[in-house]
């Protein structure tokens, strides 16, 4: 990123390769659309490109890189309507028939899936962060600007809101909450 | 991955047994997948807007973008409108003097940004709706949908691009684009006109529906004239019919 601040901008596509599959990744599981996850990272290097210069070579690339995506979410989602639940998307590919076991277990999966698209957004963010990007408590806490023992209450708060979501829907595989998909704004 | 034991990302009075409890759920989320993402697109669609900097850029630059340069041509801006070529000069004058000395810091920094954001988003879709592939220009349509308050240059792209470009699918995508902007009298002029114009039967139909749902009662004679001509497809006559008993 250094080489990219001074001025090599043939480096930003290096970056790019590295880096571009996690932002994917994290940003399809906050969205639940691939294709908005796709124009976001899009976004995303184009205001590395644009926002070189504040780029200060102190702490980690990655989470200012995650900074920056956390921005360009939040800007997309504040002209737009909030992204359907990931399962009446119907964007991710349906899982092949699966039997006995496997097919429960594939249902328990989706239906945590189905969890996680109804979690708030901000714990949301906070277990992908943590469960599928692996970040360090250190580092989001620093991306979050709050303390590390904060982390982790909001992750047991997170967690914990997730089961039981997960549960009730195990009761009443109808049943939603009453705040909608991608509507609660980060804190 | 560092991760997986939940545990250790819980405060220590965490009782053990609701730990364990989380911990099941927390280790059933590694098996959700989530799509690949389309690596090679999306790189395509950094190296396009790396091509138009490029192109804005000094000559004194004989490398941008590593082992896509074999494709740089693909990405040349030819035949760049002069209104196109302006934002380009806006946008590049600002990149090639960053501000490197500290983090935005005010309103009116932070505006100044956003405004040069979508200088560059418009500078994007301008250049893509100019290149050779149709694939690029229908990007281009498309990434218009995402400028907040485009400029008049864009609309008069998209209007051009409604009138002549040669792919049925690029016109088709502009009507769409072209309907967040149906307030405009240009654009209810230029639909009007296109109607008349077209060749492409899906495209006349999709232009009569523009019309219905922007209630153009000016398209009237228009639509008369298709449905008396026999040379128009029965399809495009007998919607063109069913317009005129909406539009009253």
């Amino acid at each position: 990123m250094d080489a990219v601040r001074n001025g090599d901008l043939a480096k930003l596509g290096l970056l790019f390769e590295r880096h571009h599959r996690a932002l994917f990744d994290f940003l399809v599981r906050m969205t639940g659309s691939p294709s908005t996850a796709e124009d976001l990272v899009q976004d995303v290097f184009v205001r590395v490109l644009k926002y070189r210069g504040t780029w200060r070579g102190e702490g980690r690339f990655d989470t200012w890189l995650f900074r920056i995506a956390r921005n360009a979410r939040a800007d997309y989602f504040r002209t737009r309507p909030p992204s359907a639940p990931i399962d009446d998307a119907a964007e991710y590919p349906s899982h092949s028939p699966l039997p006995g076991d496997l097919l429960a277990r594939n249902r328990d999966v989706a239906r945590l899936q189905r969890a996680l698209m109804l979690l708030r957004e901000d714990k949301r963010e906070l277990i992908l962060l943590a469960r599928y990007r692996g970040m360090k408590l250190e580092a989001i806490a620093d991306l979050l600007g709050i303390e590390v023992g904060a982390v982790k209450v909001r992750i047991h708060r997170a967690v914990k809101e997730l089961r039981d979501i997960f549960l009730r829907l195990n009761e009443s595989p109808s049943w939603k909450t009453t705040s909608s998909i991608g509507s609660c704004p980060t804190t | 991955m560092e991760n997986d034991k939940l545990n250790r990302l819980l405060p220590d009075d965490v009782d053990p047994r609701e730990a364990d409890g989380l911990d099941a759920t927390w280790r059933m989320l590694g098996a959700i997948d989530a799509p690949a993402p389309d690596s090679d697109r999306m790189r395509a669609r950094l190296d396009t807007v790396l091509g138009a900097v490029e192109h804005a850029a000094p000559p004194a630059s004989p490398r941008w973008f590593g082992r896509r340069d074999v494709d740089g041509g693909r990405y040349a801006l030819q035949g760049l409108a002069a209104a196109a070529v302006l934002l380009v000069g806006i946008a590049i004058g600002r990149f090639v003097v960053p501000d490197t000395t500290r983090l935005p810091d005010s309103s009116s920094e932070i505006a100044a940004m956003r405004s040069e954001m979508r200088e560059l988003r418009e500078m994007v879709s301008l250049s893509l709706m100019q290149q050779q592939s149709a694939s690029d220009r229908l990007k281009g349509v498309t990434w218009t949908g995402q400028l907040d308050r485009p400029s008049s240059e864009v609309i008069s792209a998209l209007v051009d691009a409604l009138m002549h470009d040669p792919n049925v699918n690029v016109r088709l995508a502009t009507i769409d684009a072209l309907e967040r902007f149906a307030s405009r009298d240009d654009v209810r002029r230029a639909a009007i006109q296109a109607v008349d114009r077209q060749m492409s039967p899906l495209v006349q139909i999709a232009l009569i529906d523009f019309l219905v749902k922007t209630n153009e009662r000016q398209s009237a004679p228009t639509l008369r004239r298709l449905i008396e001509d026999p040379q128009v497809n029965d399809a495009v006559r007998s919607r063109a019919a069913w317009g005129l008993q909406q539009l009253g």
